[in-house]
């Protein structure tokens, strides 16, 4: 008894300087982070008195959630998140994983050149990119000019203001999310294995197929799960490209708080999509696991 | 054909197609800038400056732009200062449940940026801070302080700790080793984390627009504001004008401390 807890005295003077290191970031996120989503979660679960300013949380009750559950819009508007949030994410994919292998391709000068405005990209401003696809699918945008000029449009369609648009803001928004890990998993891939694939006789598809895309796994799960978060979490770019009729699910919660002012089930809406995000990373982490056998 | 010829250029194509994808809407925002037509018109019948003499009077937009640009600075500073402490217990200390720790430090990317005003705007509601510039910055805080700690442990586990030992064995005290040896060393991964999150708070929009009432406003909300009420290409102006600035800054600090290929590598 007295060795354990002298082994456990020396533990903690062993880890004592890491603790005091990270304590300040612990503290301050456990202030600003963790209690003001413990007081939400616990909001959640109360009623609503209508008074914004005197929330009364008193008895435990499951009213928001039951009332989530039996709005038709709410639950539409979770389901359309999901779908336009896999949507985006498979054509980002799609779109980005070229990118990545020409990444590797290139020259340094060229390579560094297209990964610096992959950078810049990241860094622009979301309103900013989201306004020029306001401008790329205005009325008398270049989009619809070439559909009118190609003959497949007879006048000038409204573009914007749609589910799709939704989904190419997204998809625009998301490509260097995608682009930079699957670089970075495809130049870890040790030159050897391209090498072997050919020594075996294998062509440039069935290496990309059986080689290289099972190698780049981590680097496409670590884009693929952040462009979901992303996505799923989108408030800006549905606002800005979306309609009312196709909005997502922050949209809702946060109409709840601003406009409604119904703070608990505002906080009831956005605690089941954070926990609908989280299953769903974590059952396509454990089917990348278990079923592919992919590490990573 | 044979068939590497094929897959060769069937990647070029595509590559340089999702490239051009990723250029389009912003060359063609910097193009409509300088058009003369009120309307968005493309390409542009007439060229003119006058949508950037048309930037000031999008609403406060000098002291939006200030306020946003104060609240990132010292937001992400005090960030990146706490995130060295983090990073270097994390790669360097041992510590009791260490991999749910940085699961958590990290975790605050991963849920939904709206959930995070909602959350804190009730809070700092109850504190009494709602609707002041350091209640704003604590929400960009909380979204940001996962960027330093990411890179600062990706460039402190590719850098080497006998090095300091060394400067230890040649009479350097703790302080001193860790100002002269360590500090440099880390130098990239501080830069790149910096800027990450000096970048997303000067952009965020869906945590301010909880955390900002009467006159406090952000440069985000303003521009938002502006492009939702108004169909002319100021907004287009105002971009361009943030783009060529952005990139000046990416493609500085890239010449100097390599911060593009540190956000590749892990």
């Amino acid at each position: 008894m007295t060795t354990r807890a002298a082994a456990a005295g020396a533990a903690l003077r062993t880890s004592m300087p890491g603790i005091l290191l990270v304590a300040p970031l612990v503290v301050f996120l456990l202030a600003f982070y963790v209690i003001p989503f413990a007081g939400m979660l616990r909001e959640s679960f109360g009623a609503w008195t209508g008074d914004p300013e005197a929330v009364q949380a008193a008895d435990w009750t499951l009213y928001q959630y039951q009332k989530l559950f039996d709005s038709a819009r709410t639950l539409r508007a979770l389901w359309r998140t999901i779908e336009i949030s896999l949507i985006a994410v498979a054509l980002t994919f799609l779109l980005s994983y070229p990118v990545a292998l020409l990444l590797l391709r290139l020259g340094p000068g060229l390579r560094s050149a297209l990964l610096t405005i992959t950078f810049i990209s990241l860094a622009a401003s979301l309103i900013v990119r989201n306004y020029g696809w306001l401008v790329v699918l205005a009325d008398q945008g270049p989009v619809n000019n070439l559909m009118v000029w190609l003959g497949l449009f007879e006048r000038p369609q409204r573009l914007v203001y749609n589910k799709w648009a939704t989904i190419v803001g997204l998809v625009h928004y998301c490509m260097p999310f995608m682009i930079l890990p699957i670089y970075g998993a495809l130049s870890r891939i040790p030159r050897s294995q391209w090498e072997s694939a050919r020594i075996l006789g294998a062509g440039d598809w069935t290496t990309l197929r059986t080689v290289v895309l099972p190698l780049s796994m981590p680097g496409i799960f670590g884009g693929t799960t952040l462009c979901f978060a992303i996505c799923a979490s989108a408030f800006v770019t549905p606002l800005m490209l979306g309609s009312p009729a196709t909005s997502m699910i922050s949209q809702v919660a946060a109409e709840q708080l601003l406009i409604q002012l119904n703070f608990p089930f505002g906080s009831a809406v956005i605690f089941t999509l954070t926990a609908l995000m989280f299953t769903l990373v974590f059952a396509y982490a454990l089917i990348v696991r278990k079923v592919l056998r992919i590490n990573v | 054909m044979s068939e590497g010829r094929i897959y060769r250029a069937v990647v070029t194509l595509l590559g340089w197609g999702a490239v051009a994808f990723l250029i389009f809407p912003v060359a063609l925002t910097m193009l409509v800038s300088f058009n003369e037509s009120f309307f968005i018109q493309v390409p542009p019948a007439a060229y003119s400056l006058d949508w950037y003499r048309n930037i000031g009077n999008i609403h406060e937009i000098a002291s939006a732009t200030l306020t946003s640009l104060g609240i990132a600075t010292l937001g992400a500073t005090l960030v990146t200062l706490l995130a060295i402490g983090a990073a270097i217990a994390i790669v360097r200390y041992p510590l009791p449940g260490k991999a749910a720790l940085t699961a958590f430090l990290l975790s605050p990317v991963a849920v939904p940026v709206v959930a995070i005003g909602i959350a804190l705007v009730q809070y700092l509601i109850i504190l009494d801070m709602a609707f002041t510039w350091y209640g704003l910055m604590i929400g960009h805080m909380v979204l940001v302080a996962a960027y330093p700690v990411r890179t600062l442990v990706a460039s402190m586990t590719l850098y080497n700790p006998s090095i300091e030992d060394a400067a230890a064995s040649l009479g350097a005290n703790r302080w001193v080793a860790f100002l002269t040896v360590t500090l440099p060393q880390l130098k990239p991964g501080l830069i790149s984390g910096f800027l990450f999150a000096f970048l997303i708070s000067f952009d965020n929009y869906p945590i301010s627009v909880f955390l900002v009432r009467g006159g406090l406003t952000t440069m985000p909300i303003e521009l938002f504001n502006y492009i939702s009420q108004n169909f002319d290409p100021t907004p287009a102006a105002f971009s361009t004008v943030y783009i060529f600035v952005v990139s000046a800054v990416i493609i500085l600090v890239e010449r100097r401390y390599k911060v593009v290929s540190l956000s590749v590598g892990r």
